[in-house]
């Protein structure tokens, strides 16, 4: 590979538009300093907020908005969200100086970008009086000591997605613990069929099940962050998927890829353990099998409990050094509590909404005929309403699913165990965090 | 590869130097300022530019890496950030850190294997297509050539088609014929993206060959016709020893871009399991800079990887330089 000049060329203007980002953001601090009271509007003053999102069927909402605000316009930008660029490209705008007023920001990311001094905190601006229109654990995500840092919009309750036809042809029962998933996952591999993919480099999901198992990952006592991933209750979901990996009775290809997709339209794969936003992808990347899907609740550990939990969801935050702090923190509330950009929202696919009224859950239905009927979104409402909520994400999630996927990405090539990959993922955790400047402890 | 062909006709620059010295004794000092500013003219321009976009990037890389964030406030939210003098720490972190070592372990490999079959496979097409009896020459070139043209992501987004099970004809095939093959499997995925970059840069090897070979002078393939040397013997005893400024070019840029390998291991990343976020040394500075945040430790490792490419390269050089010397 010779002169390889497109990379060199493109390392090399990155390097310097870096390089020019981090002057300007030498400027910027110091132009600021620490006195920043935040700029109000004048009446009648018009304005434009920037808004980086990258939900399905945002400008509609948006639109909306500038329709009945003619003096608050906002501009929505479309960020990727491939890789958590979107992310990438957020830290250099902050390190740069040069963030947008608002953006959309994953429940678990929130506190990564509190390290980064990115995210301006809402609670003098009056937000809390807010609180009650959301789902409390949902809102206690972004809350940290006295600060609100991000409004949220949506969470993904977590179910599992299936094949009925498939299920039933091959008489096969969904199953309501892990144990009976076990159990199918031998039915179906029988038919020459995979249950499931564990995808080494989804550390989302393999979060989502370490806290249905009632797992703690993050905690804080006094100023000191406690990092507990190396629990009894993760320890048990581990143990458990590295038995059916080493069973043979799951694949364990990436998620949400072409091969995942293919296999879920041809039925090599027929079911997954997903979040109530899967009902998009399923619907737009296996349009074929429409009608003979189903969702049901998310198996449990003990038979008759209800311990369900969260992958994804977000938030819409204001940036530190928003123009008009006060009018995001208003476009903000409105998108995510008033009945009519939620109604968009729901059309677009975002996901479960955080605020408790404005929707009925049949709204989420959208894709009713896709799961032969079903009152789907039932399913989900109620893992909701059942998700643990003490679960709380410490600064650096980022780097923690990406320990979590080199790590199992080794376990599985090399053979060692999958709690082998715990301990080793909770060290280097804590060495992150440590590295970062914080204080960090080992919990329990 | 052009400076090297662009410097064969030199005998001609040399006299009209000699010329311009000729004329020296008239207005030698008055000549000469003009001279100088106007070369200074054409060159000032390239050293800004190369001074903001060379030099300057890479002395902040260097003064990043010597540096660090120290935080403080409750829990390390929201208070003040502090960037201190680190000393060689971020060095020290980089070089601790196992994936990051494995990561340079596996491009040396790639490199030991890829560059010395890439380079045979160049000179082979390139010895064939300058052979007398070539046919079709232009277009077989262009043929050859064209995989550069491909931008390095979209060529490992077309590979990656070709490798991911469920969709890749390859696979496909080669199941009916009973063959398990996995493309992206933790022991195949280096070869695998030693094919893409095989494929991309094979043709402008064999290009830059080529140009080479046509600068060769005709009297010498008759000289040896006569001496009665076949196809073979020409090739052995006078192509290949003259192009050899040619072979050491591509073999040192082969090198530069086996250390910088990024794009291919990026697109097949989320394709394939197997491929970690430290599976080459550039994969792993981005991955330090941007999803871990950590900009200074990043800026360390990117030090380091010029600082290999640097020795490897000109090692490299002095290897072969040697070689021709002590041949001679």
């Amino acid at each position: 590979m010779t002169s390889n000049t497109v990379h060199r060329r493109t390392v090399l203007g990155g390097a310097a538009a870096l390089a020019a980002g981090f002057a300007l953001a030498g400027c910027g601090d110091s132009g600021d300093g620490d006195g920043n009271a935040p700029r109000e509007r004048k009446k009648g003053q018009k304005i434009q907020l920037t808004f980086w999102s990258w939900v399905p069927g945002i400008d509609k909402p948006v639109d909306l908005w500038n329709r009945k605000n003619p003096e608050v316009q906002v501009k929505v930008e479309k960020v990727s969200a491939v890789n958590g660029q979107q992310y990438a490209k957020m830290h250099a705008a902050i390190k740069a100086g040069n963030p947008p007023d608002l953006g959309q920001i994953e429940f678990p990311v929130v506190p990564g970008f509190l390290l980064d001094n990115g995210l301006l905190d809402l609670a003098p601006l009056g937000a809390a009086r807010h609180r009650n229109k959301f789902f409390g654990w949902q809102w206690q995500q972004s809350v940290f000591g006295k600060g609100v840092y991000a409004i949220p919009q949506a969470s993904g309750p977590m179910g599992l997605f299936l094949r009925q036809d498939l299920f039933d042809k091959w008489e096969v029962r969904t199953p309501r613990t892990w144990d009976e998933y076990e159990t199918a996952a031998k039915a179906v591999r029988k038919k020459g069929a995979w249950i499931e993919t564990f995808a080494p480099t989804n550390g989302n999901r393999f979060s989502g099940l370490a806290w249905q198992a009632g797992a703690k990952w993050y905690g804080t006592h006094g100023d000191t962050w406690i990092v507990h991933i190396d629990d009894e209750p993760t320890r048990r979901v581990a143990d458990y998927w590295e038995s059916l990996v080493r069973q043979k009775l799951v694949k364990t290809i990436p998620d949400r890829q072409n091969a995942w997709y293919k296999d879920l339209q041809t039925g090599a794969i027929p079911s997954w353990v997903g979040a109530s936003w899967g009902d998009a992808l399923l619907v737009g990347n296996a349009p074929d099998t429409k009608g003979k899907w189903r969702a049901a609740p998310l198996p449990q550990w003990k038979a008759g409990e209800q311990a369900f939990a969260n992958w994804g969801g977000s938030t819409t935050a204001v940036f530190a050094g928003a123009s008009y702090p006060k009018d995001a923190l208003d476009f903000a509330v409105w998108l995510n509590t008033d009945p009519e950009p939620i109604a968009l929202l729901i059309d677009g696919g975002y996901g479960f909404p955080s605020a408790k009224k404005g929707y009925a859950t049949t709204d989420l239905d959208v894709d009713k005929d896709f799961f032969g009927g079903q009152a789907y979104s039932k399913v989900f409402a109620d893992a909701g309403a059942h998700v643990d909520t003490s679960w709380r994400w410490g600064p650096g999630v980022d780097t923690l699913y990406q320990r979590l996927g080199d790590a199992f990405t080794d376990a599985l090539a090399d053979g060692s165990s999958f709690r082998s990959v715990l301990t080793k993922v909770q060290r280097q955790t804590l060495a992150d965090l440590k590295d970062k400047g914080l204080k960090a402890e080992s919990g329990g | 590869m052009s400076r090297d062909t662009l410097s064969r006709p030199e005998p001609a620059v040399r006299k009209r130097a000699r010329k311009d010295t000729g004329s020296r004794p008239r207005r030698a000092s008055r000549t000469e300022a003009r001279n100088a500013r106007a070369a200074a003219g054409f060159v000032l321009p390239f050293l800004a530019l190369f001074g903001l976009c060379f030099i300057a990037p890479i002395g902040y890389a260097l003064y990043q890496s010597l540096q660090k964030t120290e935080r403080a406030g409750p829990l390390g939210l929201g208070g003040r950030e502090q960037e201190t003098f680190a000393g060689l720490a971020n060095y020290a972190h980089a070089l601790a850190d196992d994936r990051f070592l494995t990561g340079f372990g596996r491009v040396l490999l790639f490199g030991a294997v890829q560059i010395p079959l890439m380079i045979v496979l160049a000179t082979a097409l390139a010895l064939l297509l300058e052979s007398a009896s070539a046919r079709g020459v232009a277009f077989f070139r262009s043929a050859f050539f064209l995989p550069y043209g491909v931008p390095g992501v979209i060529a490992s987004i077309l590979w990656g088609f070709l490798y991911v099970p469920g969709i890749s004809p390859l696979v496909k095939t080669a199941d009916f014929v009973g063959w398990d093959v996995d493309f992206l499997s933790r022991g195949t995925v280096l070869w695998s993206i030693a094919n893409i970059v095989t494929w991309q840069f094979t043709g402008y090897n064999m290009l830059v060959l080529i140009a080479q070979l046509k600068a060769v002078p005709g009297e010498l393939y008759e000289a040896a016709r006569i001496d009665g040397a076949g196809a073979w013997q020409v090739a052995r005893h006078i192509k290949l020893p003259l192009i050899r400024p040619a072979l050491v070019l591509t073999t040192v840029f082969s090198i530069i871009g086996t250390l910088q390998l990024f794009a291919e291991p990026m697109v097949l990343r989320p394709l394939a399991s197997s491929i970690d976020s430290g599976f080459t040394p550039n994969l792993h500075a981005y991955s330090e800079a941007f999803v871990g945040n950590n900009q200074h430790v990043a800026a360390a490792e990117a030090v380091l990887l010029a600082v290999v490419a640097c020795v490897l390269s000109f090692g490299f050089l002095r290897l072969a330089g040697g070689r021709a010397k002590g041949h001679r």
